[in-house]
């Protein structure tokens, strides 16, 4: 379903040159970031309190406790419950779709997503690793580290992960589609393999906290839990948009991106990075939350196209957007319980990566 | 200019390129040609630093493998044989990745109107909102050379001569668009730049090149002027084929009339 009206987009954009969607990815962006506000305060107000939106932001902007509209109860429920999923939903979404569109722009292909090829689930080896091995054989480590543990762990386990598939997919500057997608499961279940071991290992307090932790879940967040993981993520987040150039240089090929000036090796290790961290710190307080990578980036290239400049601040946008409605979601279908909120992007998520794969049938060689 | 002596490269082991010496001077158009596999596009890539290389290869009296990419970028630009493409992109942002490395040369005003500029002269005139992936093979190759175009705008910057590295620019184009094109380089050389050109099609090279390197299992079989290097017995030894050399009689251009294959 490529937009075949670009040659011949005139009015709006008469100024720019045929074939420029710089435009049109402008307003998009600003676009996406009030329809993220929208959905970030529907989901403040949404659930079993009966407070609305215009309380709350009336609340928000109003100047002294005294004449506050809210309840107290309510005014616990939305800052101290909500709000944290909220801000946490979105930075997670951001750091997901954001790492999903820059990995993609580093292999050099649409289906590479940290979820499938394995670096989620080398940072959930070294996040269950934490909380199974915390108390024995790992006891320097968080002890010395905190709760920066759990992160740094997740962190390194995504690292690690990522490293070895770009070593074994990437033969003399071709990334080969089969073989990292293959390398990528191969990944998963050795990462698979070991953390079944910890659970194995696992005693029943922490066999139920991993549990929840796998099926991914933002219930628990707290403005704890975004002290420790936040600014991982906003850093790799503030740090992606610097190899946009880069990444569109890198989508001509290796050599043509060294060709025009860009610093192949230093960009792909500085990206590798930077996705390490934001899965890695994503995954420890949120675990596995699968196809935001995939599916943001690739619905934003089929409407403002695949420039990087755009995409990746697009993509933490509508990524922020999407978790947190999947949240709301996930809150809202069975309240007052809720379901893990990996359930609803994969439930979500699949089919759309089937879609994706009819449609690039012949299209991708693998 | 552009030196290179004794220059040798080795691939996973085995040597693809052994004791060249090439020379491609600001003002002229350097051809290199020779069968399939003689190791033209090795040679090419060594000179654009894409691979190690023993020996030496100074352009503009910077060594090749000591410069930074963005450095080498602002001295030469490279037209590969093929790019094959991840995302779609359109013809136009394409074409504008030629300007990445902000060294066209025109003034900054006037970088916005260079794709199009860019475009007109490869003949692609309103191409710019199309889908780079719906295009024709030659099409495609002349999208890359107006971004090779875009990346070295002027040919000479800051008093120093650029240079263009096309491999086999118009393997997969019609004869207009051929003559086209190498019309486009001999304007960049006329204009003071260099190019370094890889060409299979020999009148063509005969017709344009001011130097040809004569390549023939990764190492250098002759070396001069179209008229000093192309005989009979010369053709025949390097790409088995029996051709007929002859003079056009407008002028000193020779042509080269496949007859054969050699017995």
């Amino acid at each position: 379903m490529v937009d075949h009206s670009i040659a011949g987009s005139s009015g709006l954009m008469a100024r720019k040159a045929a074939g420029d969607r710089s435009a049109r990815a402008r307003l998009a962006i600003v676009l996406l970031a009030i329809l993220l506000a929208a959905v970030a305060l529907f989901s403040l107000t949404a659930g079993a309190s009966d407070a609305s939106a215009f309380d709350a932001l009336r609340d928000w902007f109003s100047s002294s406790d005294a004449e506050s509209v809210l309840s107290a109860r309510d005014r616990i429920i939305i800052y101290d419950i909500r709000l944290p999923r909220v801000v946490l939903g979105a930075l997670i979404g951001a750091a997901l779709a954001v790492s999903g569109a820059v990995m993609q722009g580093l292999f050099r292909n649409p289906l590479a997503d940290p979820g499938i090829v394995g670096v989620s689930a080398g940072a959930g080896l070294g996040a269950v690793s934490v909380i199974v091995l915390g108390g024995t054989a790992l006891a320097p480590f968080t002890t010395l580290l905190g709760s920066m543990a759990l992160p740094l762990a997740a962190f390194i386990g995504g690292l690690v992960t990522t490293l070895i598939l770009y070593q074994v997919a990437t033969r003399q500057g071709r990334t080969s589609v089969a073989t990292m997608l293959l390398a990528g499961i191969a990944l998963s279940a050795l990462a698979m393999a070991l953390t079944g071991v910890l659970i194995y290992m696992a005693d029943d307090r922490q066999l139920r906290d991993l549990t929840f932790w796998q099926l991914g879940s933002l219930a628990g967040a707290t403005w704890t839990k975004i002290g420790t993981a936040g600014p991982i993520m906003l850093i790799a987040l503030v740090a992606m948009p610097f190899f946009a150039r880069g990444l569109n240089a890198l989508s001509l090929g290796e050599a043509t991106a060294g060709h025009l000036g860009i610093q192949v090796q230093k960009l792909k290790y500085v990206a590798i990075a930077g996705v390490s961290a934001a899965v890695g710190a994503s995954v420890a307080v949120s675990g596995g939350i699968g196809f935001v990578g995939i599916v943001v980036p690739h619905l934003l290239r089929l409407t403002i196209g695949p420039d990087n400049r755009y995409l990746l601040p697009a993509s933490a946008l509508l990524g922020a957007t999407l978790l947190i409605l999947a949240d709301t979601v996930s809150r809202a279908i069975v309240a007052p319980a809720e379901l893990p909120i990996g359930i609803i992007t994969a439930t979500v998520g699949g089919p759309f990566f089937l879609w994706i794969l009819l449609r690039k049938r012949g299209v991708i060689d693998l | 200019m552009i030196e290179a002596h004794d220059v040798s490269v080795k691939l996973a082991g085995k040597r693809i390129v052994s004791g060249i010496d090439f020379e491609a001077h600001p003002g002229e158009i350097a051809a290199i040609v020779g069968p399939n596999g003689s190791g033209k596009t090795t040679f090419l890539k060594a000179l654009s630093g894409d691979l190690g290389y023993d020996g030496s290869v100074v352009i503009n009296g910077r060594e090749v493998s000591g410069m930074r990419p963005v450095e080498a970028a602002g001295m030469r630009a490279v037209l590969p044989q093929a790019t094959s493409l991840a995302f779609p992109f359109t013809v136009q942002e394409i074409v504008r990745l030629g300007l990445i490395g902000g060294r066209s040369g025109v003034l900054a005003g006037e970088n916005e109107r260079l794709p199009e500029r860019a475009l007109a002269k490869v003949d692609l005139d309103g191409f710019a909102g199309r889908f780079y992936q719906e295009l024709s093979g030659g099409e495609q190759q002349r999208v890359q050379l107006a971004r090779v175009l875009c990346q070295v705008w002027a040919p000479v910057l800051d008093g120093r001569p650029r240079y263009l590295f096309l491999d086999e620019p118009v393997s997969s184009l019609d004869v207009k668009h051929q003559l086209i094109i190498m019309d486009i380089a001999r304007d960049f050389a006329k204009r003071g730049g260099g190019v370094v050109t890889i060409l299979h099609d020999l009148n063509l090279t005969a017709m344009y090149a001011d130097r040809i390197f004569v390549m023939h299992r990764g190492s250098l079989a002759a070396a001069g002027t179209p008229a000093a290097v192309l005989s009979d017995s010369l053709i025949e030894k390097v790409f088995d084929c029996r051709m007929r050399v002859g003079v056009l009689p407008t002028g000193d251009v020779p042509f080269v009339l496949p007859q054969s294959v050699a017995l």
